[in-house]
């Protein structure tokens, strides 16, 4: 992308300028869910949405994008151990390391236990079985928490609650905050995660290690 | 005469050519680009605006010169449309066609969430910042790539 202001030219998933006056530096990341909108307008009913412009609504992506696109060609490949270009990552970048999470294979396993580059970190699959967020599997004081995913009552769905950690017994929502127990009010470190094609994770993220995958990548 | 200031001609029409074309080349759609043929390209276009008036002005001054030394009819045309298509390289280098090709938006309007008739399971790309809360559906921002906004005060730019 490149600002009118200057003529730089800005790499979109860095935010890094490569060309122009302003190369080297590099914008702010603000940290961003991908979310159902059903579940995101649940936590945020006062939010606001982008609407859609008129003029172009008719060249927007249909419902069945992503499945159309899975299987258009890409420029590069990294294709290797059963990883394939188009292959659906979530990729944490965090703690000086990058690690790729299979989506479907997390959304199978709705709970992950795993860690980043030595640091424990935990993935959620939300109440919608489609959102993912991914925290820092660090409480005050204890050792390094176990959690639990609760079986799915009417009444907990209700009040968001997903997992509950054995050592404390705190029950915990899809914002990684406990709603009882010894961690009441106690919210676990959130991570950015990217929804990403393995291809293009891979390309920015060389040392990238893969969830699953036991074999060096290259 | 004549054919020195066709050459001079046909030297500025290849020049301008190149100084359209490479760009054209190096940043086409779905082309691996490694970071220096990028860095060339990029400084190429930001400098051919001022090379190509450069080139048009001397297209233009062996144009006058041929108009008025040559009598042949035959041979001025021949000048002309070289000018004429260094004048267009000109005219063209000082556009990047693949960014026609875009539709970021600078002037984003949003509704209440409750007001919008979006399907709840549409996905979207949401942020918080400074208390506001804001969600980009991905059908609409997959399609502009760029949106210019501000959200809780701070200008962003949300991309796709």
């Amino acid at each position: 992308m490149r600002d009118e202001q200057t003529g730089t030219y800005w790499q979109q998933i860095t935010g890094l300028a490569v060309a122009g006056p302003l190369a080297g530096h590099r914008l702010t990341l603000v940290a961003a869910d991908e979310l159902t909108f059903a579940l995101w307008k649940s936590e945020r009913p006062e939010g606001t949405v982008l609407n859609d412009v008129s003029r172009y609504v008719h060249d927007y992506a249909p419902e069945d994008w992503d499945v159309k696109m899975a299987s258009t060609p890409t420029v590069i490949s990294y294709a290797q151990a059963g990883l394939k270009p188009r292959d659906l990552m979530l990729g944490v970048r965090a703690f000086g390391a990058s690690r790729a999470f299979p989506y479907a294979a997390v959304l199978k396993q709705k709970l992950i236990e795993d860690h980043v580059s030595g640091e424990p970190v935990l993935l959620v699959v939300g109440p919608d079985n489609l959102s993912v967020r991914v925290f820092r599997r660090r409480l005050p004081g204890s050792a390094t928490p176990e959690f639990y995913r609760i079986p799915e009552a009417k009444e907990q769905s209700q009040s968001g609650v997903l997992l509950l950690d054995a050592q404390s017994g705190s029950r915990w929502n899809f914002h990684g905050c406990a709603i009882d127990g010894k961690f009441k009010g106690v919210c676990l470190e959130p991570l950015q995660v990217i929804k990403d094609y393995w291809f293009d994770w891979r390309n920015y993220n060389p040392q990238t290690t893969v969830y699953g995958i036991k074999q060096q990548i290259h | 005469m004549f054919r020195k200031s066709l050459l001079g001609l046909i030297g500025c029409l290849l020049l301008s050519f190149l100084l359209l074309a490479y760009p054209l080349y190096v940043l086409r759609p779905f082309r691996y680009q490694g970071p220096r043929e990028l860095s060339a390209a990029l400084a190429v276009m930001r400098l051919r605006p001022f090379l190509e008036v450069i080139l048009v002005i001397t297209a233009l001054m062996f144009l006058i010169w041929v108009w008025r030394t040559t009598p042949r009819i035959s041979r001025k045309i021949v000048a002309l449309l070289c000018f004429l298509a260094v004048a267009s390289c000109g005219v063209l280098s000082r556009v990047n066609v693949y960014e026609l090709l875009f539709h970021p938006l600078d002037k984003p309007s949003f509704s209440p969430a409750p007001k919008t008739s979006l399907d709840g399971r549409e996905q979207v790309i949401a942020i918080n910042v400074n208390g506001a809360a804001r969600a980009y559906p991905i059908r609409i921002i997959s399609y502009h790539h760029l949106v210019n906004d501000v959200v809780g005060g701070v200008p962003i730019i949300a991309t796709y």
